[in-house]
């Protein structure tokens, strides 16, 4: 019987100090992290979703944001993108994308590049042996 | 070679025990051999203390290679800021593939192997006759043969692993739309298949513990019985493993479109302790067929239904308590 109630009392205690440890953990969850792999963001190669919600999705990179793109493009209201001169948030189909030799996100290898300005893009492409895209996050495409 | 505490620590122990291994598993089969053959008591002694020997020191090199598992993880995650592209323990893991992938098989069968032959050593020390020494002994080789590959396997990987290899991360490959772990069950269960993968997975988990309980509560310890629990326990097993991968991890990690367990290791770390439950429970129940196989021999024989109480008790309670863990994150998220 002692030894019933031991391990009764030792199976409560452990899952109280788990479920704690899950608490702990939420709360202490990072939120500039990239909402396709979790991977921390670097604001400058950022893309960001605003949906009809009003919430937001943010993601690490232009490949990554690609990758969701077609699961939650019902929801999407605007899509913008960090221009990589400025760090300046544009919408997406304002810019000039390029896609060049430079990887910005080595972990997915991100080569496609976002600007605001065509100078800008222009120069990287010739800096860097990039080409023009057409806009990868373009809600107009069925 | 990345060099850091935890690179020099697995190849510290990996040499140590390559070389303890070798003299183990040569004086274990040694040993093994003059077991079989009547001598006189001079000589009997003298083999005992000999056997003695070679157990004590086997066993410490045994609980390291325990430990190394978990180790070996640590220190492939301690290289993750060295390996450019690498976002988590599998973009290490693409620095040398093949090897790698290797040892990742390697060391839970060894893990699974070193647990079931401590029971049979605990079995066998609970006597007065050490009826298993012999079984003991040869078991013992075979295990020195594999610590050896496997403490070869971690030199050989930690001083292959340059620094600043480029690679690319689990997101090029776990979460494409061909990965085997979405086209099985898809192809079984439809589009619906996530949903059908997560009943299914509580039902096998919950049948496997009422099952364990039920043999507990009964005494029911036949081998026929603990082999089919140790066969469903496989089963709930790749249940698991589908369910996790699809299902359980991205909901986990607030990540839906991701599906990288090693991510979840590092972005939910308490899952960690979650999985160990899991392992150790379904383990656990292997373990008590293995000694119902190798550990029924003279005088074991009434000590067995004792130890199969520990063991499916210890079984139970580790299932139990990682659907606990898993439900309360599910709850929490």
């Amino acid at each position: 019987m002692t030894l019933k109630k031991g391990w009764i009392v030792s199976f409560i205690i452990v899952v109280i100090v788990l479920a704690g440890f899950v608490w702990a953990i939420k709360k202490g969850a990072s939120s500039d992290r990239c909402d396709y792999d979790g991977t921390r963001i670097e604001p400058l190669y950022a893309v960001y979703f605003f949906l009809q919600d009003g919430s937001e999705k943010k993601f690490c990179s232009v490949v990554c944001a690609s990758m969701s793109f077609s699961a939650l493009k019902k929801q999407i209201k605007v899509v913008r993108v960090a221009d990589e001169s400025s760090g300046a948030k544009i919408i997406a189909s304002q810019a000039f994308f390029v896609e060049s030799e430079v990887v910005t996100v080595p972990h997915i290898k991100n080569r496609i590049h976002a600007f605001a300005k065509k100078e800008d893009a222009l120069n990287h492409l010739q800096k860097f042996k990039g080409r023009w895209i057409e806009n990868p996050l373009d809600m107009s495409i069925k | 070679m990345i060099l850091n505490a935890l690179s020099i620590t697995v190849i510290f122990i990996g040499v140590l025990s390559a070389l303890l291994a070798i003299w183990g598993g040569i004086l274990s089969f040694v040993l093994y051999r003059r077991w079989k053959r009547p001598f006189i008591p001079e000589e009997k002694a003298s083999l005992e203390d000999r056997s003695y020997l070679v157990l004590l020191i086997m066993v410490i090199v045994l609980v390291i290679r325990l430990f190394d598992w978990p180790l070996f993880y640590v220190t492939l995650q301690s290289f993750i800021s060295d390996i450019e592209g690498a976002m988590c323990i599998y973009g290490v893991t693409q620095v040398r593939p093949g090897l790698t992938r290797f040892l990742e098989f390697l060391k839970p069968v060894n893990f699974f192997l070193i647990g079931g032959w401590f029971l049979l050593h605990l079995l066998d020390r609970a006597t007065k006759t050490s009826p298993l020494m012999k079984r003991k002994l040869l078991l013992l080789f075979i295990l020195s043969l594999l610590v050896l590959i496997d403490s070869l396997g971690d030199i050989f990987l930690i001083l292959g692993i340059a620094p600043e290899s480029l690679v690319s991360c689990c997101t090029t490959v776990t979460d494409i739309s061909n990965r085997p772990t979405r086209t099985t069950p898809l192809s079984i269960f439809g589009p619906e298949y996530a949903q059908s993968l997560r009943v299914l997975f509580f039902i096998t988990h919950l049948a496997l513990i009422g099952f364990i309980g039920l043999s507990l509560k009964f005494k029911i310890f036949r081998r026929p019985i603990l082999g089919l629990l140790f066969l469903f326990a496989i089963l709930n097993a790749t249940f698991f493993l589908l369910s996790q991968v699809e299902v359980f991890a991205p909901a986990m990690m607030h990540l839906p479109f991701h599906h990288c367990l090693y991510c979840l290791w590092q972005y939910v770390p308490d899952s960690i302790v979650m999985y160990l439950l899991f392992i150790l429970g379904t383990f656990s129940v292997g373990w008590g067929f293995t000694t119902e196989l190798f550990g029924r021999h003279g005088d074991t024989v009434e000590l067995l239904t004792v130890f199969f109480k520990k063991i499916y008790t210890f079984a139970f309670f580790f299932l139990s308590a990682f659907l606990i863990m898993l439900i309360i994150h599910l709850l929490v998220d």
